[in-house]
């Protein structure tokens, strides 16, 4: 999913930031061409009055207006190197025209002198100093020029204030996107550090190691993982009064019926003894199985549960539970052990263990073969149960997974749960559940481990 | 031979009794750790049932004192906590066994069977599986009072089963029982001893083969 910019702090911060800093900029720029402008513009009238004040002195001298207009063009050649400008003039002595342009706009000049104005000229904007002289006559001189090189002085101040201020801009906002980056980078971790816990990991997460900005939130997210943990811890202890309340009148109920089927002879009462046992066996056991499944519910603390199982051993001590009753129904029941360990909640793959064996003894008619596993494949353990009894068509792989599902028409007193209860056990491991035959013969049930490394996992052996 | 029950559900408790003295055995009953201390006090038993919930005292205390007190009394647990953490403490304390409620008649009797019988062949030096007759001091196996000869590694194989009776084997540990050095025999040597051993026992007794884990000898005749 990409997060629309806005939503993120970088994103905030940048939309915060931006506006008042192009304000800046553009007031910044305002007052740097004014400031700037000034002294180009007062360069350029001392040069101009320069002009105004070397005809003066010549007109002064009585010089001939020819003569003036070689001085006034030889001026212009200086101020004006490039054909850019041009320059103008007239001169008037005692109040009459003496050389130059007559029609060029004149001021009257009073307190100041020079006096500086723009005008207009023969369709040009221009720039005009008018220069006085009182003694010994009266005299006037105005120079103009036309404003083209100013102006580009102006424009080339103007453009190099704008490029200073711009990359001044672009390099503040830079700094801001990789200062907030690092910035953030305590948060990117505290994040990743909560992503890679397992879901049933509650322990309180380091607050001093948090900038001071976050620490209000890990201490919130521990307060927070400290009451799912008491809550979790609660549920447990619940469960375990409910596993001891429903285990011992179960307990009496059954050892009553073995006792009075022990002393009643052959004949109706004892069959219907017999089948009032097997009633109360399977209510036991599917008291057992839903216990499990809620003890093995996502929301139940199990991390700290998590120990090595050496798994030859597991199917060492299932198999020797269940021997006797493989025995009396007449099938043979033996492993095949290839050592491996894994990493896990041994009771819970215990039960499931203990679960697909009974399965296999349930369904798998009298001679019939089952054999646990385990071993390792692709850097994965496995653990497998594998008979060669009638099997589960493919078509019911996925649905005997459900809780309570049972294929149609299957004899046995199982309770549908526990596939289920292998399942959800599986899920938890982050193992998967297999189901599957072998070359079209019977049920293998197959739990395949995660390779070295993830939480519940294959170990070295 | 005499059981003490220590079991505060009276249900429970009586059935149970009825249970064993059905099957042979003298049984007490008493619902209270403090009640158990005193009998084993005055009388002499030879196994012990004890729940875990027990009233007052918990029943992990009293097993911590019967293995004080008294370090051959067979001590199986029966208790409706089922937890990983409470049956390896409990084993750790010294109980040789830990069944979770429900648990039926008929696996009781076998444990309270198969634990008196080890903790008789240690005392006794003996071990009689029904007509099998076992002297682990004299080295002499009986089948029906009569003498049976037997070779060195058949008498190593058959003690090493009879002391484990009712328990898997491994062929591995066999192996080890009968070879003085590691590599001087293998596997199937084993094989081959515990089949002369089937053919000299004959209907006396069974050595069952436990396929992919070793063998077990039966102990119920």
């Amino acid at each position: 999913m990409i997060r629309p910019l806005w939503n993120t702090i970088r994103g905030r911060l940048l939309a915060y930031l931006l506006p008042p800093l192009v304000l800046l900029l553009a007031a910044g720029v305002y007052l740097d061409y004014e400031t700037g402008a000034a002294p180009v513009r007062d360069a350029y009238d001392r040069a101009l009055a320069s002009a105004a004040l070397a005809i003066a002195t010549q007109a002064q001298r009585g010089t001939e207006p020819a003569e003036l207009a070689r001085v006034a063009a030889a001026i212009d050649g200086l101020l004006h190197p490039g054909a850019r400008s041009r320059a103008y003039y007239v001169v008037h002595a005692g109040g009459r025209y003496l050389a130059g342009e007559a029609d060029l706009p004149v001021a009257t000049v009073g307190a100041k002198n020079p006096v500086f104005f723009d005008a207009r000229f023969r369709g040009e904007p221009v720039r005009v100093v008018t220069y006085s002289l009182t003694d010994p006559q009266p005299l006037s001189v105005s120079v103009a020029e036309t404003t083209a090189e100013r102006d580009r002085a102006t424009l080339r101040l103007l453009v190099s204030e704008v490029l200073t201020d711009v990359v001044q801009l672009v390099v503040t906002v830079l700094l801001v996107w990789i200062g907030v980056a690092l910035a953030l980078r305590p948060m990117l971790r505290l994040g990743h550090q909560i992503a890679a816990r397992s879901p049933r990991e509650l322990a309180p997460l380091d607050a001093h190691a948090a900038p001071g900005e976050v620490r209000l939130l890990v201490t919130e997210l521990n307060r927070l993982f400290a009451t799912l943990g008491e809550a979790s811890r609660a549920q447990q202890h619940f469960l375990a009064n409910a596993a001891h309340q429903m285990r011992t009148p179960l307990a009496g109920l059954l050892i009553q019926l073995d006792l009075l089927i022990a002393e009643v002879a052959e004949g109706r009462v004892r069959q219907e003894l017999l089948a009032l046992r097997s009633s109360a066996q399977s209510l036991a056991h599917t008291a057992d199985q839903l216990l499990t499944l809620a003890r093995a519910d996502p929301a139940v603390h199990l991390a700290d549960e998590l120990t090595t199982l050496d798994c030859g051993k597991l199917i060492e001590d299932v198999v020797a539970q269940n021997l006797d009753r493989a025995l009396r129904k007449g099938i043979d029941l033996g492993a095949q052990i290839e050592p491996v360990r894994v990493g896990c909640v041994t009771w819970l793959i215990r039960e499931v263990l203990m679960n697909l064996v009974d399965n296999a003894i349930r369904y798998v008619p009298p001679g019939g073969h089952v054999t646990v596993r385990c071993g390792v494949t692709d850097g994965r353990a496995y653990l497998e149960v594998d008979d060669d009894g009638p099997g589960i068509p493919p078509d019911k792989r996925q649905a005997v997974r459900q809780r309570f599902y049972r294929v149609p028409n299957t004899p046995g007193g199982g309770c549908g749960l526990g596939l289920a209860i292998a399942d959800e056990v599986a899920r938890l491991h982050g193992a998967e559940l297999e189901i599957g035959d072998t070359d079209g013969v019977g049920t293998r049930v197959r739990l395949r481990f995660s390779q070295a490394g993830a939480l519940c996992s294959t170990e070295a052996v | 031979m005499r059981i003490l029950i220590v079991e505060d559900d009276e249900v429970i408790a009586t059935t149970m009794s009825r249970g064993l003295t059905l099957h042979g055995y003298v049984v007490d009953h008493v619902p209270s750790a403090e009640a158990a201390s005193t009998a084993l006090l005055n009388e002499q038993f030879d196994l012990a049932i004890v729940d875990l919930g027990l009233p007052q005292e918990d029943g992990t205390s009293l097993v911590r004192r019967i293995r004080r007190t008294n370090r051959m009394l067979p001590v199986v647990v029966v208790t409706a906590r089922d937890s990983i953490a409470d049956r390896v403490d409990t084993l750790d304390l010294g109980a040789d066994d830990y069944l979770v409620k429900p648990v039926a008649l008929a696996e009781l009797l076998a444990r309270c069977r198969a634990h008196i019988r080890r903790a008789r062949a240690v005392a006794s030096s003996r071990v009689q599986i029904g007509s099998l007759g076992v002297d682990l001091e004299g080295r002499r196996v009986t089948v029906g009072g009569e003498s049976l000869d037997l070779t060195r590694r058949e008498w190593l194989v058959l003690e090493y089963l009879a002391v484990n009776a009712g328990r898997i084997v491994g062929k591995e540990r066999l192996l080890d029982a009968i070879s003085s050095a590691p590599q001087d025999l293998s596997l199937n040597s084993v094989e081959a001893v515990v089949s002369r051993l089937r053919a000299k026992l004959g209907e006396a007794a069974k050595i069952r083969t436990i396929r992919g884990l070793g063998y077990r000898l039966d102990d119920e005749p």
